[in-house]
């Protein structure tokens, strides 16, 4: 059995060692990423027959669990871990070719080049393993100050993987994104400040044994804080304004990571400070009413826009109104959709992405009344198009649909009128966004035709690789859902059990 | 009296959190707003070592064998100061980096201009 | 109108956690986690700077994750500011004045020495790696000011940097294969209070105070560089 350990560890020392890599030949450093990931990916895979039973819990240091940081790899745990080392693994296949030096070129034009940039791109490599590092610690660690470190690798390294082309939109985007990101790490680490003075230990599960002894008016403070903090990156509706500039202005395969990743590593430790640390049965309700506002705010402003990453990010914040929505019912069925849809998000949204990275570079603009007649230029990147824009609305045979469709039944379930409103609002939704996107969808293929439609420009075979295996995930996952709802039904009973998890890190 | 004796440094600690705060949400010239965030930072260190305090407490080092354990003030917030100290400064060289190239970019550092992003 | 806005927001904030820290007595006791911490440390560890065995051995996760943003903060800045070729400064630079240039040579080696042994001597007295790596920077600051002209030179930091966070990232991966948990102390603990003790603590202190200073002067240099 692989210590879990490695899952952060060895990328860690890969991403240390791509300089001295690059002092031997500077052609290799672009494979690194990759190799991590795959190590990842397959590590993770071996590890959920075991952590189905049990999670695995390591500490690190070899003391006994409250006296030092621990790791526990439950079945939420290597879920993420799995879904992280995947998309991972695949854009930055992508970026073998979408990120490329260029060496004293006369003026290029940033603007909307694909990851053009002079010099060498050993820092963009670099950056992207680093922040998978931390979006891979995220959800591994058992103790709440550790989670705020990697927390903070995770969003510092997308800062500066944002603003890594250096052009206008992208650095005022960055230094926007910035603020806001660090006001909210702030206020984590108050929050964690507090959560130690009244408790006098930072490990979740001691936290979360103890949490009844105190007043439930002095918890209250703590949850605020970090919720409010660690909802910023988690695009929860007040706190978003970052959002559409970030993941609009960041090169292609960057928004793909940021939507496809960082957010929903941002939704798990909120999830995981309410459900586990906390408990706090008492704000489901308010939950679910916060990811229907989300929802209905990202989809309507995503409904009028013309810019294409500006409405593939605020569908984004709609989707991730919907998880909110999801994981704040509270019952099996609800937080089984709720990761269910978290995983179609991540596969269809990065894959919405990296369809339209070649796209903006073959026409040059991000304008969607620019794209008219891409069906017959790019028919593949098209076609992968069509197909992530159909699984995100929730069409069958594509992986949206069973997600969905476990919210739907989850809300049904509940049984109050209350409900039965609140999911026909976000079945408005869903036809909203069903709206918009079969708008692009009638630009892409039934337009146009002025320009010569024999020119066929596909993206090259680099980029093709993983959209295409995105695609063909979507559709296999989407049709038989069987493969994946063993290990969503235990990282359910994971959240949900709280007492569980205390007794597997305490004993 | 004894109210300030004992809550002086809390009040400090969140008077300097304030002042962080406020001049990021209020003051509009990019240079100001990362000063606010480094006031923010500062603030939020010192409440974190103000958890840790024990009256009449002394600095956790057994530098001489006769130390009693007992009155040594708590090593776990220094530890977390340590690192929060290390993870402000990294965000202040990059919000320092990132001004330099917006004004490369814009020619101004006043907030209200920066605004192309549009809706 | 913003004002008012900000105000109102940070009032309600006071108040809540102005609620929260009432629960809080200031310089009560700690039990628990510090307790544990201060009563074992020594045996535990073999070092007698409990905050050093904190920081390094019972949450030495913690202290990698923080060498880790730093690294980011060094590549992120000298990914943002490359503006391609290292343009030749075309002002004149004016060297400084006899006092200042030689006064500067003369204290450089002295603070590299008291940097040094401020992370050497991380695990018997207060001090560590970072304090001692932000004392070297300070060294090279002081190049900076007053020996203009002068650089690091890149390969130097480039090299301390990786080798630095590499090291950690293998004393740690060596403590697994060995005692079978990550970054589990695995060299012999010594007497406590002489300079070869604590185990593992020294060798990375020692390869983060090259790191952190390493990493702080190359962010001045890149400053230093944009503006000239």
């Amino acid at each position: 059995m692989v210590n879990p350990v490695l899952l952060i560890a060895v990328p860690l020392g890969l991403a240390f060692a791509i300089p001295l890599l690059g002092f031997i030949s500077q052609k290799l450093e672009k494979y690194i990423p990759p190799v991590a990931m795959l190590f990842n990916l397959i590590v993770s895979l071996s590890l959920i027959p075991k952590v189905l039973e049990q999670p695995i819990v390591v500490s690190i240091g070899g003391f006994p669990p409250p006296f030092c940081i621990n790791l526990v790899a439950g079945p939420v745990g290597i879920l993420f871990s799995a879904i992280i080392a995947l998309v991972g693994l695949l854009v930055s296949i992508y970026a073998l070719d979408y990120i490329h030096p260029v060496r004293h070129s006369p003026r290029i034009d940033t603007k909307l080049s694909n990851g053009v940039k002079e010099g060498a791109t050993e820092k963009y490599h670099m950056l992207y393993l680093l922040l998978l590092t931390g979006a891979t610690g995220v959800v591994l660690t058992g103790d709440i100050f550790n989670l705020f470190v990697f927390f903070e690798i995770l969003c510092i390294s997308s800062y500066a993987l944002v603003a890594y082309l250096g052009d206008r939109a992208g650095v005022e985007s960055a230094v926007k994104y910035l603020i806001q990101g660090a006001i909210g790490s702030s206020l984590v680490l108050i929050g964690v400040g507090l959560l130690y003075g009244l408790f006098g230990t930072l490990n979740m599960a001691d936290i979360a044994r103890n949490i009844d002894s105190v007043s439930p008016i002095s918890v209250f403070v703590p949850l605020v804080l970090l919720i409010t903090g660690l909802g910023v990156e988690a695009a929860i509706f007040p706190l978003n304004a970052w959002l559409p500039d970030a993941h609009s202005s960041a090169p292609s395969s960057i928004s793909a990571i940021l939507s496809g990743i960082a957010i929903e590593v941002g939704i798990y430790a909120v999830a995981r400070v309410i459900f586990t640390v906390f408990g706090a049965s008492s704000i489901f309700l308010f939950l679910v009413l916060l990811g229907l506002l989300t929802l209905l705010v990202g989809e309507m402003s995503a409904f009028s826009q013309n810019n294409i990453k500006r409405l593939l990010a605020y569908s984004s914040i709609g989707q991730m109104g919907l998880i909110i929505f999801a994981l704040g019912m509270a019952t099996s069925y609800g937080v089984v959709g709720g990761l269910f849809q978290i995983i179609s998000h991540s596969l269809s949204k990065a894959l919405l992405f990296l369809a339209v990275g070649y796209m903006i570079y073959r026409t040059g603009s991000m304008e969607i009344s620019s794209f008219e007649g891409m069906g017959k230029r790019m028919p593949f990147t098209s076609l992968a198009f069509t197909i992530g824009a159909f699984s995100l609305v929730g069409l069958p045979p594509f992986v949206g649909f069973p997600s969905k469709f476990l919210i739907v039944r989850a809300a049904l379930a509940k049984g109050e009128a209350l409900f039965i409103v609140l999911i026909a609002l976000v079945l408005a939704g869903t036809v909203i966004e069903g709206a918009y996107f079969f708008r692009i969808v009638q630009v892409l293929y039934f337009k146009g035709g002025e320009t010569n439609p024999n020119r066929r420009e596909e993206a090259p075979i680099a980029a093709l690789i993983p959209v295409c295996i995105l695609t063909i995930l979507i559709i296999v996952i989407g049709v038989y859902p069987r493969l994946v709802t063993g290990i969503l039904n235990s990282a359910a009973s994971e959240f949900l059990n709280r007492v569980e998890y205390i007794r597997s890190v305490l004993g | 009296m004894s109210f300030l004796n004992n809550y002086i440094y809390y009040i400090g600690a969140f008077g300097l959190i304030f002042i962080g705060l406020y001049i990021i949400l209020v003051k509009r010239n990019l240079i100001k707003v990362i000063i606010g965030l480094s006031i923010l930072d500062t603030g939020v260190n010192l409440f974190l070592i103000s958890i840790g305090y024990v009256k009449r407490g002394t600095a956790p080092i057994f530098s001489r064998p006769g130390i009693e354990a007992a009155r040594m003030v708590d090593p776990v917030p220094q530890a977390l100061v340590l690192t929060a100290i290390v993870i402000g400064v990294a965000v202040l060289a990059l919000a320092l980096s990132l001004a330099i190239r917006l004004y490369q970019h814009y020619g101004t550092l006043n907030l209200r201009k920066i605004k192309e992003q549009r809706w | 109108m913003r004002k008012i806005i900000g105000l109102l927001l940070l009032g309600i904030v006071a108040w809540g956690i102005a609620v929260s820290l009432t629960r809080i007595p200031f310089g009560a006791p700690k039990t628990k986690v510090g307790r544990y911490y201060v009563d074992k440390g020594v045996p535990e560890t073999g070092a007698t700077n409990i905050v050093t065995s904190v920081v390094l051995n019972y949450r030495g996760f913690d202290t990698l994750g923080e060498v880790t943003v730093l690294f980011i903060a060094t590549i992120g800045l000298g990914a943002v500011l490359t503006t391609g070729r290292r343009k030749k400064s075309e002002r004149k630079i004016e060297p400084a004045s006899l006092i200042l240039y030689t006064g500067c040579r003369f204290l450089f080696p002295l603070i590299l020495l008291f940097g040094t042994y401020i992370f050497i001597h991380g695990h018997l007295t207060p001090g560590g790696g970072f304090q001692g790596g932000a004392i070297i920077a300070s060294a090279f600051v002081l190049i900076y000011l007053g020996c203009r002209g002068r650089r690091i030179s890149e390969l130097g930091s480039k090299l301390a940097e990786s080798l630095g966070g590499l090291i950690f990232v293998i004393v740690g991966l060596v403590g697994l294969a060995v005692g079978g948990y990550f970054l589990i102390n695995f060299l012999p603990k010594g007497i406590p209070n002489s300079l070869f003790s604590a185990g593992i603590i020294p060798i990375i202190y020692i390869a983060i105070g090259f790191k952190v200073g390493s990493e702080l002067s190359s962010i001045i240099d890149k400053l230093v560089e944009e503006t000239e």
